[in-house]
């Protein structure tokens, strides 16, 4: 098999980003958010199109930055349902990512003429065009697909975050009263985390989608964490879920002509089932002496 | 029975504390001394654990005031150390007992710093004070009950504070690990330190405390162990609650709003 | 407008139709949602509906063609596995309960993208109906599905009403309906069944993503009005009813508009406007009641002040003097006197204040109130004189005759408050 350039940027972008998702995914699990990374990354799409129909472009500031704010919008309207209005923390969330959800998709169809997203491409992307997407200077030099770049920053800025923050972290993921007694804000900790994954949730839904974004958020950690006990190994193992994820899901796609995103999710939640039915405690009819089975029962 | 203190070092002055604006402590006023073992006693749901989260600023008061060290609370975070409920965190955390021990040191380290060589040995020492030295690698999730206690209490060593405050830190613990977090304290109250700690078990209590704080709703006593464990005091404090606040507590919970609040 | 009495009248079958079918649906999923919301497990709707991709896909190859049977069948099938394995998941791993949603839900909508995008690029043209489950298209249901989907939700509301005494017990007590012989396995069971039905024909009509909305939101706006299971699901329904003819509405007049946006759009409404209104916890609605209460706390403080000149032999006050008093509430204070002027407690003498008969029964008692705290405080809760001012100003606004009369009571009908104050009663009448 030769070198196929535009196979190894869409691996190296779809690496980037999975390692981004997977490094916040891990702080988000451990905090029992998973589901407001996922509510984050469905809510987002409002400030996407606004932000789109302000400057025009799919590739401005402004999108990133109407992304990020209607991020933070989420995180609070979120809290706000569950202190003010004492809404549970699950149907919060529920409500807050189907409301803002629902009016992307209006505003999507209400600026259609103008705005030419178009809601797949919000929820699975388009990563196979990526290579196309060339970054040109004024001068005319190629610097190669834009996208990666972006997937290449997003990650840069994941690791400056996660690294200068690490221990505020750690400590208010792990006990907030703890952090709140020694005068850490751990709001503040909060809301900068939640701003990231708005961040990573923009800078990668263009050539992933929402849903990839929400499973590189959730699986892979969450694979990772059934098999190590150590958050050092958790990080790590969570990047080479990522690129293996990257790297298979790409091939399998391309051998099975479909999306790569959703294949990627695919390979993902393969390597996720596989963790479970080999970590998990075994079920009954695995050893052979056979118990009071409760199907459907959560 | 509440025994003033001059120049003491934790001052609680009229607090009242609601959760979702119900009241759980009414008009709560006392001041404690240095370098004294405390317990705080009570029935389940007397307001022991909200007594402390209050005194640390973890739930706003209603209405009244904590001074620690004569100033608020936000002065003199860096002299508190708090030990929460064991069960207040979640023990499946990927993290080994070392990491939470060095936890103990970051509010000193600030933002951004890491904690290097100095703070180590810091966390060795403290694990060395409550006997796990042997677990240093151990993930936390592979201890026991007893174990993580102690683990916790390593951790608010490394804070290196002044004023300690314990919610039930002999909850769910061996004996021998009971013995050796008392001896423990103990010798801490000897140098100084002032130790407040939430317990929930009147005989131990007995033995194990210099000052008694008794609380049901409202502050029943506060004062040196001998004056105050008296069988009346007693009664007062595990006799069942007080009707007429109770009704007074169901009236206001009821409202839309705290009335209490100014 | 004309449009509006057009779709209103139901004069065209085919809205007739859909508004029946979105009724039924509405019902369905306002129903099972409620008991999911009540039983704290509201986003395993939002996993199942997400879940159900893989299945639809399945039940479309099968069929060759969007046949409704084929897809219910799959799509059952696909949550069916996915809410077994939560369940599995929940009980074998570490995982915590909302790591295994998130899991679940982006694992099988992934899968359920590949599966859409290899249909697609098999070149079958029926495929563009299977976009629809995406977002949802109410608007163009046939009447062969709505046959079969409304059906479905008849069937759902019809178990939930005839199992509603063991459902309750399912969401309120498992342990106790276990103890007293309820099979709660099978109840879940049940129930897990008609919540995967529910969804099903649910994302015909708003689609996968935001399904989740249809279950969680009509329960969780009810839930501000009213505290009983009854009136709770028959609110429930008649928000989402409301919802989602309003929806079909907006998608009907604009035809480029999905219809599963703006039901989720008027769902959301429906719980915020019950937040900010209802007087159960609605914030403006709590607002209006501490502004009251505020009001009346000034009146009291005005009348304790009147009453304590009169202690001091005072016939009544200078309004100036009065505005001394509270130096920083003048507004307040002016809208005391007001108010009490037009109850008649207090009148205007030339700039002096004086209490009626009946203002000084009122404020009595209020002084009443605030002496039998403080001694209540002092003599049971052992709180020294000198701290017990202020909790008394505050209690003397609350305290009801009730309790008023047991404080009396229990402090054997006192005539002193730790200050050597008289506390006033008729018998020692100042006037």
């Amino acid at each position: 098999m030769t070198f196929d350039s535009n196979a190894f940027l869409i691996i190296l972008t779809g690496t980037l980003i999975a390692i981004s998702c997977g490094f916040l995914g891990v702080f988000m699990m451990l905090r029992k958010m998973s589901m407001t990374g996922d509510a984050i990354s469905h809510a987002v799409l409002p400030g996407i199109v606004i932000g789109y129909f302000v400057s025009g472009s799919q590739r401005s500031l402004e999108v990133i930055i109407g992304a990020g704010l209607l991020g933070i919008l989420a995180t609070l309207m979120i809290e706000g349902l569950r202190k003010k209005a004492k809404v549970q923390l699950d149907a919060s969330i529920g409500i807050t990512f189907t409301l803002l959800f629902a009016i992307g998709i209006i505003l999507i169809n209400m600026f259609a003429y103008k705005v030419d997203l178009d809601q797949e491409c919000v929820l699975y992307g388009e990563i196979a065009y990526l290579p196309i997407d060339l970054w040109i200077t004024k001068s005319g030099l190629n610097l190669g697909p834009r996208i990666t770049w972006l997937a290449g920053l997003n990650l840069l800025f994941v690791g400056v975050f996660i690294y200068l923050l690490f221990k505020e972290l750690v400590l208010t993921s792990f006990d907030e009263n703890f952090s709140s007694v020694m005068g850490i804000p751990a709001k503040g900790v909060n809301l900068a985390l939640m701003s990231m994954v708005s961040y990573t949730t923009v800078s990668s839904f263009e050539s992933v989608g929402a849903i990839l974004v929400v499973a590189l958020l959730a699986v892979p950690p969450a694979t990772a964490f059934l098999w190590t006990k150590s958050l050092n190994s958790l990080l790590k193992l969570t990047a080479a879920l990522a690129i293996l994820i990257s790297v298979l899901g790409y091939y399998l796609a391309f051998w099975m002509d479909s999306s790569i995103a959703g294949m990627m999710v695919t390979v993902a939640g393969g390597f996720f089932l596989a963790s479970a039915l080999i970590k998990g405690k075994k079920p009954s009819w695995f050893k052979g002496t056979p118990k009071e089975s409760k199907p459907l029962g959560i | 029975m509440v025994t003033q203190i001059e120049n003491p070092v934790l001052e609680i002055h009229d607090l009242t504390v609601s959760y979702d604006q119900t009241p759980v402590l009414w008009n709560v006023d006392f001041s404690l001394p240095a370098g004294k073992l405390i317990g705080i006693l009570g029935p389940n749901g007397a307001g022991k654990s909200t007594l402390i989260k209050a005194i640390m600023g973890l739930i706003p008061p209603t209405s009244g005031y904590v001074k620690i060290f004569d100033k608020p609370i936000n002065d003199v975070r860096a002299r508190i150390s708090y030990v929460p409920q064991r069960e207040s965190v979640d023990w499946n955390f990927p993290a080994s007992v070392l990491d939470v021990v060095l936890m103990g040191t970051y509010g000193k380290l600030g933002l951004f710093k890491r904690p290097g060589r100095k703070e180590k040995e810091l966390a060795m020492e403290c694990l060395e004070q409550v006997g796990m030295t042997g677990f240093v690698n151990r993930q936390i999730s592979e201890l026991s009950g007893g174990q993580q206690q102690r683990v916790f209490i390593a951790r608010a060593l490394a804070q290196q504070a002044d004023l300690y405050l314990m919610d039930e830190p002999f909850a769910g613990v061996d004996m021998a690990t009971e013995t050796a977090i008392f001896q423990l304290l103990r010798d801490m109250a000897s140098s100084g330190k002032t130790v407040l700690v939430v317990h929930h078990d009147i005989h131990s209590a007995m033995n194990f405390f210099d000052w008694v704080i008794m609380l049901n709703l409202h502050l029943v006593a506060s004062g040196p162990k001998s004056e105050v464990m008296t069988e009346e005091l007693l009664r007062k404090t595990y006799g069942g609650k007080l009707n007429l606040l109770t009704k007074v507590t169901d009236l206001i919970s009821k409202k839309e709003f705290n009335p209490l609040k100014s | 407008m004309e449009d509006f009495v057009y779709f209103f009248t139901f004069q065209d079958p085919s809205i007739a139709w859909v508004v029946i079918g979105i009724t039924l649906l509405g019902i369905g999923s306002a129903y099972v949602g409620t008991f999911s919301f009540l039983d704290k497990k509201a986003l395993l709707g939002d996993a199942i509906s997400h879940s159900v991709l893989p299945g639809i896909c399945l039940g479309f190859i099968l069929a060759g063609e969007k046949n409704p049977l084929y897809i219910v069948t799959g799509a059952f099938l696909a949550g069916g596995l996915a809410t077994f394995l939560s369940s599995w998941l929940k009980k074998n791993t570490k995982l915590s309960e909302d790591s295994i949603i998130a899991t679940i839900l982006s694992v099988f909508f992934g899968f359920g993208i590949v599966m859409l995008t290899a249909l697609q690029k098999s070149g079958n043209p029926e495929i563009a109906g299977l976009n629809s489950f995406i977002f949802g298209n109410a608007i163009g249901i046939s009447e062969f599905d709505l046959m079969i989907y409304g059906g479905l939700s008849l069937t759902i509301i019809l178990v939930l009403t005839v199992f509603l005494k063991e459902f309750r017990l399912m969401v309120f007590d498992p342990a106790f309906g276990r103890a007293i012989g309820f099979p709660i396995n099978g109840i879940r069971f049940l129930f897990n069944v008609l919540m995967i039905l529910a969804v099903v024909i649910g994302i015909q009509a708003i689609g996968v993503v935001l399904m989740a909305a249809l279950l969680i939101t009509p329960g969780a706006a009810a839930r501000f009005w009213t505290d009983r299971l009854n009136s709770l699901l028959i609110l429930a329904a008649l928000f989402s009813i409301l919802s989602g003819i309003l929806g079909t509405y907006i998608s009907f007049v604009i035809p480029q508009m999905p219809t599963g946006p703006w039901v989720v759009v008027f769902l959301s409404l429906f719980a915020l406007i019950s937040f900010l209104v209802s007087p159960k916890s609605g914030i403006i609605f709590r607002y209006l009641k501490r502004k009251n209460y505020l009001r009346k706390t000034h009146r009291d403080h005005l009348l304790k002040s009147l009453y304590k000149a009169l202690e001091e032999g005072q016939k009544g006050l200078l309004i100036d003097k009065i505005y001394e008093l509270y130096p920083f509430q003048k507004k307040e204070i002016h809208q005391s006197i007001i108010d009490l002027n037009k109850v008649g407690y207090i009148y205007n003498n030339q700039g002096i204040i004086i209490l009626t008969d009946s203002g000084v029964t009122e404020a009595m008692r209020v002084v009443r109130l605030h002496r039998l705290w403080e001694l209540y405080l002092n003599e049971s809760l052992k709180i020294a004189p000198d701290h017990v001012h202020e909790s008394a100003e505050q209690m003397e606004h609350l305290l009801t005759p009730e309790l008023e009369e047991l404080l009396e009571k229990r402090l054997n009908f006192p005539s002193l408050d730790p200050h050597q104050e008289t506390i006033p009663r008729e018998k020692n009448d100042l006037r």
